[in-house]
């Protein structure tokens, strides 16, 4: 599968040949870093002032560069796919390479940054119980009505959220049996064979 | 409150609040995930409360024996203070 190169991304990336092999390594270095930190204007800054070139060309060098490899890490692209649409830039074969090993050095880390990139659905974080009985309410006085409260703390996005239910112990049960239930169809033949054929 | 079934609006209803219904129950708490054996007595209040655009929202809370009769102690000043006026 090869890359499509839109038209801006291809003038961007051509300010790569226009300087020498060690300073497209150092984009790379820094275009890996911003993926895994964030950005840093700062950075562009400096490396315009070194470079006698404005700030905006090293910074769309450098995002150039971020999203060559992240496509080609998104895509899981083969060496050749990538040799092949890299080769349609005109760079010399020096660069080419350089390109190459900086897309095999850094992909899997750019892979698993890319997985936390997910939609993220509240998930378990833990859960507090308490058995409580009921003795009575403004409609009815002298009961003895046993009810589980529950506080369910979720995680999402990094930050914490709780939910409070209340059920009596015959729903709860009956939660319990679902759940486990749901656990019981992992073990059936065709979950085992969908999850071995996954992997 | 008790026994009505719609909220009566009145001038203040465009800028608060309003308390649809009140609702509260006495329970025991026996045991809980932290602690085994539990003798605890609260009181739990569910509020139903409607906003100036006609949504009605839930809140619920529990209070601890004395904080229900400090709770209670503020209603009584407040009728005694509504009876001076």
């Amino acid at each position: 599968m090869l890359l499509d190169l839109s038209e801006e991304h291809r003038e961007h990336l051509a300010f790569l040949p226009r300087v020498d092999s060690a300073v497209v390594a150092e984009f790379g270095r820094i275009a890996v870093e911003f993926l895994r930190r964030g950005s840093n204007p700062k950075v562009y800054e400096g490396a315009a002032r070194k470079l006698n070139v404005s700030s905006d060309t090293v910074q769309h060098g450098v995002e150039g560069l971020i999203y060559l490899l992240t496509e080609s890490s998104k895509l899981m692209i083969s060496e050749l796919d990538f040799q092949d649409s890299v080769f349609v830039l005109g760079f010399s074969e020096e660069l080419n390479k350089l390109l190459l090993q900086l897309y095999l050095d850094n992909r899997k880390e750019i892979r698993t940054i890319l997985s936390e990139l997910a939609p993220d659905l509240p998930s378990y974080h833990s859960l507090e119980w308490r058995l409580d009985v009921q003795l009575a309410s403004r409609s009815l006085r002298q009961q003895i009505k046993p009810a589980v409260t529950m506080k369910l703390h979720l995680n999402q996005n990094g930050e914490r959220a709780t939910e409070v239910l209340q059920t009596d112990p015959a729903t709860l049960l009956h939660l319990v049996q679902q759940l486990e239930q749901a656990l019981e169809e992992m073990k059936t033949n065709h979950c085992r064979r969908v999850v071995r054929n996954i992997k | 409150m008790e026994g009505t079934s719609e909220p009566v609006l009145d001038a203040s209803s465009r800028v608060t609040n309003q308390l649809i219904d009140f609702q509260w129950k006495l329970g025991m708490a026996v045991s809980s995930d932290s602690c085994r054996s539990l003798k605890y007595p609260y009181v739990a209040v569910m509020l139903k409360v409607m906003d100036p655009a006609g949504q009605v929202k839930s809140r619920s809370f529990e209070m601890t024996i004395p904080q229900f009769q400090n709770f209670y102690r503020q209603f009584k000043e407040i009728a005694a203070v509504i009876e001076t006026v």
